[in-house]
């Protein structure tokens, strides 16, 4: 990875994270209103794990090491008698999932983007710049 | 009156010695490091693998096999990176390579 551009790929690690952060942010807020039967498990929010690439040393990037569900399987019973999902009792399954929390979530993935971003572009301009030195 | 003869030079002045290690100081800058055309050819395989990392990856996003977007902007900027690189230093020995030659003028 580290090469003779190195901060280049290293940023470029950054922006595949918050890639993927903000792809499991927007399939939490997607599936945010899927009811179920009481008789399935609800959908479960999904997060992603990141972890530097030389795990322990913290060095040459980041990476995804895996993704976790949270929030419980039963999820939220609501009682919804005229839904024709609805169990005897009248209730449905919705996800555990808070959409201000997702939202939370999606901005901080997108500023961490835009970060890695800015990273790529300065890392640009100074090796532009030591590769122009000393020109007249 | 007499003139006295000039005498023999005494030995109060010793013989010129004759620097000593300038051969093996010779040697050394002769061949010390790699030569610059290997230098050169080496930058020029590097760039070529970044820029064919670079075509696969415009074909990818082309055909909409590309996930990320900022692999293919990153490869692009980095083969082109090593193009300016690779220039820079070929300008800059073809400079010096002048400058010698204007010295006889």
């Amino acid at each position: 990875m580290s090469g003779i551009f190195g901060a280049l790929g290293i940023a470029g690690t950054g922006l595949t994270v918050y890639r993927k952060w903000l792809d499991a942010a927007s399939d939490n807020i997607a599936n945010i209103n899927n009811l179920t039967s009481t008789s399935k498990d609800a959908f479960q929010a999904r997060y992603i794990i990141a972890q530097a690439v030389d795990y322990g040393r913290g060095t040459e990037g980041v990476q995804v090491g895996g993704a976790v569900f949270s929030g419980k399987a039963q999820g939220k019973l609501v009682y919804e008698p005229d839904n024709p999902l609805a169990d005897e009792d009248g209730n449905v399954r919705y996800p555990d999932i808070n959409l201000g929390d997702q939202m939370g979530n999606l901005i901080m993935a997108q500023r961490g983007y835009q970060s890695n971003l800015a990273v790529v572009d300065r890392a640009r301009d100074a090796y532009q710049s030591a590769i122009q030195l000393g020109r007249a | 009156m007499s003139i006295e003869p000039i005498g023999a030079i005494g030995s109060g002045f010793a013989p010129v010695a004759p620097i000593s290690g300038l051969e093996t100081a010779g040697a050394a800058s002769g061949t010390g490091g790699p030569d610059f055309g290997a230098l050169i050819s080496g930058g020029l395989e590097h760039v070529q693998a970044l820029q064919t990392r670079s075509d696969n990856l415009a074909v990818e996003a082309a055909t909409g096999r590309l996930q990320d977007v900022h692999d293919y902007m990153i490869a692009a900027n980095e083969a082109g990176l090593a193009v300016q690189l690779t220039v820079a230093l070929r300008n800059r020995a073809v400079e010096a390579f002048n400058e010698i030659m204007r010295l006889q003028a």
